[in-house]
């Protein structure tokens, strides 16, 4: 079992308040991510789950049991630190073995499982190595490795691949997946990397100063994020935001007037909008295309980036940035004028308080 | 004007002489390099270092040897005769050489012993007391920085300093029988006290040398990640064994450090000891250096070639044990990397 439910959590450092009010339910086995800017108190948030912080106020349990005064030995969770925290001068083995030695475990059983997690992790050739004789991924599986050994309740990892090389990063980031899957233990996963957020998480945890913005699966926050800042904190590039105002409500759909006097007609069933109403208009740029059809804004190229597979335009919608991603290799240049179209794309309104508009 | 502008302008006015000297230093420099090759050029540099370490170290060592092989009270070498290794045959002869008291150079035998028993045990406590103290000061203590430096002062004194101010502590109408008397304790004459007055030297030289070892032992600590010790905690490890296999393997190196200049600091001890006990009672705190100071210059009969053999006598112990202790610590650095 892996079960944490954490209620009204508080934590201050003197006079900063860095976790306000935090309501999670993990369920088991679940691999949840938290993600956020620096600072928004992700890693706090995994420190007092794991005991290294005592909370201020609020209630942690652990499959039911209240954990707020239990040391973080006996929460049963292991957790993977950024800097590895491997002992300099141990042998991996010793490294492994160190925890387990702690509860006077017997030797043949602290031996089948540091072989088991070395199997596991593909580190059996290095057992009896220093961790200043590995490479960084090598590190890296050992940390884990130390975790997998003591069979915790639940992984906390946090920030484990922040160390590694871009293309380490990709191959690591699937391999956890596939040891997430093999193990089926709960693991909360913190990072700053919404990319390793997305293809990591069951449901993300979108931070930011202390607070919960947003929990829910990757998609969920790409679809329907619930506010201005989740809206641009996930999903790359970040998605674009117009200034607008509701010039006609229609059943279904609403008239959207654009800075620069472009019309953008929205689909729209609520009841929360009315005409003269000033919003911010996100659209992500993957949804612009390039077309001259009618309703399609009139540009001034800034910048092109050529990926081959697809092209980013950066470009200056009246004053305004916009962002778009197109398929394929694209004639066109900084300078040119050109015609992008949101036809059809997905558009989210935020209110004046940045919060999603309902119906929208 | 802009600021910058000006602060440039005053900048270069001010770095002109420097680049004046830069280009006149240029000029032999080049010469020199073409004559030395470029790798020749490290011994031109080094050369000064050399020349100050050559003056002032290796010639008076070995001046110090040649007068260990001379004779006589003169202090001039002209006016000295060659004895050959007259002076450490003297040191060595002994009817019986566990008794000390055999030898004819008893005094010598007696501070040997003495410096031996001094080393063990001051040592030993002072690595225990500023490990202690350093642990202490390692901690989120209130007042920390005030603390750390109320440890490090008596560093700043001079040895001279130290002795008076313990001497005016231990004296028979000192401070401390002042305290004792105000709880109805009898004065007691400290310094008169063989056992007591050889403690003292142990106490008032660690109290004196303790705060720069706890200082390269704080900083030892100090660079253990705290991620180690979170790591530890998770794994629920007690107290006594993260510090055992944890702290202490992690402060090694600057454990040996401490330990060589503990060992060298307290072989040569002298200063506050000549100043707070003389060396007595009798010769209860009598240690080498103060022998080899008083046999060369302090005594009426005095024997410049007997302490020259003495201080070459006690140089080797130091090189001794200073091999020792690197050879020590370059296995723990090969232990390291494998």
């Amino acid at each position: 079992m892996g079960e944490i439910t954490l209620t009204k959590i508080k934590k201050s450092f003197g006079a900063v308040d860095v976790l306000k009010d935090i309501d999670l339910d993990i369920k088991d086995g679940e691999f949840i991510v938290f993600v956020g800017p620096s600072g928004c108190g992700k890693s706090t948030l995994l420190r007092t789950i794991a005991g290294l912080e005592k909370v201020t106020g609020g209630e942690i349990e652990i499959d039911g049991k209240r954990v707020n005064e239990v040391s973080a030995a006996d929460r049963g969770l292991a957790m993977v630190f950024q800097s590895y925290a491997l002992y300099p001068h141990m042998s991996v083995r010793q490294n492994l073995a160190f925890g387990l030695e702690n509860s006077n475990m017997p030797k043949a059983e602290v031996a089948d499982r540091i072989l088991e997690a070395a199997r596991m992790l593909e580190i059996e050739a290095y057992l009896e190595r220093r961790p200043g004789q590995l490479s960084g991924g090598q590190r890296q599986r050992v940390a884990i490795g130390r975790a997998i050994v003591r069979r915790p309740t639940a992984f906390l990892l946090d920030e484990p691949l922040s160390n590694l090389d871009a293309e380490l990063r990709v191959s690591t980031r699937a391999e956890l997946a596939a040891l997430h899957a093999r193990l089926g233990s709960t693991m909360i996963y913190v990072t700053h990397d919404q990319v390793e957020a997305m293809t990591l998480a069951h449901r993300i945890v979108v931070m930011r100063a202390g607070k919960i913005e947003q929990v829910g699966t990757p998609l969920d926050l790409y679809n329907t994020p619930a506010n201005r800042f989740v809206a641009g904190f996930i999903g790359a590039p970040h998605m674009n935001f117009l200034a607008g105002e509701v010039a006609e409500l229609e059943t279904g759909t609403a008239t959207l007037a654009t800075a620069g006097g472009h019309r953008l007609l929205v689909p729209f069933s609520g009841h929360s909008l009315s005409v003269g109403d000033k919003l911010t208009i996100g659209i992500r740029p993957q949804h612009i295309t390039l077309a001259n059809d009618p309703g399609s804004l009139k540009v001034k190229v800034r910048l092109v980036e050529a990926l081959g597979s697809e092209t980013v335009i950066h470009a200056d919608l009246n004053g305004e940035k916009l962002l778009a991603v197109v398929p394929g290799q694209k004639l066109i240049s900084p300078g040119d004028e050109a015609h992008l179209s949101v036809a059809g794309a997905p558009l989210h309104l935020f209110d004046r308080n940045g919060l999603r508009v309902k119906g929208s | 004007m802009s600021t910058t502008s000006l602060t440039d302008r005053l900048g270069s006015l001010l770095m002109a002489p420097v680049h004046l000297l830069m280009r006149i230093i240029d000029i032999p420099l080049r010469a020199v390099q073409k004559a030395t090759g470029i790798g020749g050029m490290a011994a031109v540099f080094l050369a000064p270092n050399m020349l100050i370490f050559g003056i002032f170290v290796l010639l008076p060592l070995v001046i110090n040897f040649v007068y260990s092989m001379t004779g006589g009270t003169a202090f001039f070498l002209s006016e000295r005769n060659f004895v050959g290794a007259e002076q450490y045959q003297r040191l060595f002869t002994c009817t019986n050489y566990l008794d000390p008291m055999s030898c004819q150079e008893d005094a010598f035998w007696t501070a040997v012993g003495n410096t031996f028993w001094f080393v063990v045990l001051q040592v030993t406590l002072m690595i225990g007391v500023s490990l202690i103290t350093a642990l202490i000061l390692n901690r989120d203590l209130a007042a920390r920085s005030f603390w750390r430096a109320v440890f490090f002062f008596p560093v700043l004194l001079s040895p001279v300093v130290v002795g008076l101010i313990w001497k005016w502590i231990l004296q028979r109408q000192g401070l401390l029988n002042f305290g004792l008397y105000q709880f109805g304790i009898e004065p007691y004459t400290w310094l008169t006290d063989r056992n007591w007055t050889f403690i003292a030297t142990i106490g008032v030289s660690i109290w004196a040398h303790m705060g720069l070892y706890t200082l390269i032992l704080l900083a030892g600590l100090q660079a253990i990640p705290k991620d180690l010790y979170e790591a530890a905690e998770m794994d629920g490890t007690k107290p006594a064994r993260v510090f055992r296999r944890i702290t202490l393997p992690l402060l090694a190196p600057n454990l040996l450090v401490v330990v060589v200049l503990a060992l060298i600091k307290a072989v040569q001890i002298f200063d506050e000891v000549y100043v707070l006990t003389g060396g007595g009672p009798g010769t209860s705190t009598l240690y080498l250096t103060q022998y080899i100071y008083e046999t060369g210059f302090a005594s009426a009969l005095r024997n410049p070639g007997l302490a020259a053999a003495a201080s070459i006598l006690m140089g080797l112990v130091l090189v001794v044990l200073t091999l020792i202790q690197l050879g020590i610590g370059q296995r723990g650095e090969k232990k390291g990397k494998r």
